[in-house]
């Protein structure tokens, strides 16, 4: 465990040091700041965009955070060996691997949290100017949605972690990083169509049926942390569902993190 | 006694797209003692960085056996026993030369003081004192070589790995360098390097050693080494001759 946190430490702070990490940052804000301007736009359901649109901001921000600084922080270790300063040491590729997880995983969190302080100020502003739309308006599921966002956003970075232990390149660590994105955000629907074609008036062969249901098994279902349009309807969410989500987010990175670990093992860094 | 033992280790490297092998170590076995200094010489892709890097075990041998002091390297804990200049060193461009040897020292279970006394001590003998606190990013060449060896250096290890480490190092550098291959002699450390400078390996080595393509052809006391042909530069191109004159990769 002691070896753990310097290797956390270092990843932490490379991290809030990048330049990607401010451009993010900034990026997050002015789409805050024009939360206020589209909210003065829109004739109805005020309440609604300004809750949607900021927690869209802090889940896109976020994102963007895990695929170019996430990415690069453990993929620049592989690239350009600044993984041989950390190797060096009496550490093992399992401490390596999870250290700098956590390291990434605080980040997230320590982003996500301040997202989510501008996001909130944002609400607050438009709901002072703005009282009349926010009749169901809550806090208690702005939080949660908030940290269902960090929570899935560190699944997406175990995943990235997976790939980088067996790609060649941090290009295709990429790639496959945004497809299990895509797919994690759209299997739960697809799944839900090709099993039911006939709602939709269409014909799907028992191979594609077939297919999408191991993506779906194979994939994290991301969509299950997605609950942005709740929080802007004001909908309470069911501690079960809460508790579930959190259990099956927590487990499947500890799955994907320790697979990593045991291929990492197994690589060379001639 | 034995610090370092390399013993019939062998690797091939399986080249992309075609999986041909590349012979990198072929039966290498090497025997190096407590308190030497030993030059390792060869031409470019003969195999000494591949010999180091296993070491540290970053590379695996396909046979036989690596070991420091009894230890295999496979087991984490030889590496606490080690310090590992790479060729060419890269850090993390935002961290400054004060982060990194925390991270060394905390990395290699130093107490906290103890992190601080040898990092102060290291920055104030590889000159980078006044710039400990400016990202690496903004180093030149020379001050990440002195960084990188200053790292290798913070957890005090009995046994210290350089991989060229005068590369890319202008004279003042390169007498630092030197200066402190001799200070870690007389401290009784183990110092194993790899360089293509054959003054470097004559003025500060007990042994030396030349590998060309995988093969490890001489190995002895420099006295010995020298006695026959007079420079180290004459042995070396006979060895390489001898050779086919070519490198493994």
């Amino acid at each position: 465990m002691s070896m753990l946190w310097p290797i956390a430490r270092i990843t932490f702070k490379e991290g809030t040091r990048n330049r990607s990490f401010y451009g993010i940052s900034l990026i997050a804000l002015i789409m805050m700041g024009a939360a206020f301007l589209i909210s003065g736009m829109v004739m109805r359901d005020v309440g609604k965009v300004a809750v949607d649109m900021a927690l869209s901001t802090v889940s896109f921000a976020g994102l963007l955070l895990v695929l170019f600084v996430g990415i690069d922080l453990m993929a620049k270790d592989l690239d350009k060996r600044t993984i041989y300063m950390v190797l060096a040491r009496p550490i093992s590729r399992q401490q390596y691997i999870v250290g700098k997880f956590v390291g990434i995983s605080l980040l997230i969190v320590v982003t996500v949290f301040l997202l989510s302080v501008f996001a909130a100020i944002s609400i607050s502003t438009i709901k002072w100017a703005n009282p009349d739309y926010f009749p169901r308006f809550s806090w208690g599921p702005v939080f949660v949605a908030e940290a269902f966002i960090a929570l899935s956003l560190s699944l997406l970075s175990a995943l990235s972690f997976l790939f980088a232990s067996f790609a060649s390149t941090s290009f295709i660590t990429l790639i496959l990083t945004i497809i299990s994105y895509i797919i994690g955000q759209s299997m739960s629907t697809v799944k839900t169509l090709v099993e039911n074609p006939q709602t939709a008036g269409i014909t799907v062969s028992p191979v594609t049926v077939k297919l999408v249901q191991v993506a779906y098994y194979l994939f994290p279902n991301l969509s299950l942390f997605d609950i942005k349009t709740q929080a802007a309807h004001g909908l309470a969410i069911p501690m079960t569902y809460i508790i579930w989500t959190l259990c099956y987010g927590i487990v499947y990175i500890c799955l994907v993190i320790v697979f990593a670990a045991f291929l990492f093992r197994k690589k060379e860094f001639p | 006694m034995n610090i370092i033992n390399y013993s019939g280790v062998t690797k091939r490297y399986k080249s992309w797209p075609r999986g041909n092998k590349v012979l990198a170590l072929d039966d290498f076995s090497l025997q190096i003692e407590q308190g030497e200094v030993f030059g390792f010489l060869g031409p470019n892709g003969a195999g000494k960085s591949t010999a180091l890097k296993m070491l540290l075990n970053f590379i695996f041998p396909d046979a036989g056996v690596v070991t420091l002091l009894g230890i295999s390297v496979s087991d984490r804990r030889a590496r606490a026993l080690v310090g590992y200049l790479p060729e060419n060193p890269y850090f993390y461009d935002y961290l400054t030369a004060e982060e990194i040897l925390w991270f060394g020292g905390k990395a290699s279970g130093l107490p906290k003081h103890k992190v601080q006394e040898r990092s102060d001590m290291l920055l104030h003998r590889m000159g980078l004192l006044s710039s400990s606190k400016r990202p690496l990013r903004t180093y030149s060449k020379g001050m990440v070589q002195r960084a990188g060896l200053a790292l290798s250096l913070v957890h005090d290890p009995d046994v210290v790995v350089l991989d060229e480490p005068m590369s890319g190092l202008d004279p003042i550098g390169r007498k630092l360098v030197g200066d402190l291959i001799l200070e870690l002699k007389s401290q009784g450390k183990t110092v194993f390097f790899s360089s293509h400078i054959l003054t470097d390996v004559e003025r500060f080595c007990d042994r030396a050693g030349i590998i060309v393509g995988g093969k490890l052809r001489l190995v002895g006391n420099l006295s010995d080494l020298l006695s026959g042909e007079g420079t180290l530069e004459n042995v070396f191109m006979r060895e390489v001759q001898a050779a086919g004159g070519g490198g493994a990769l």
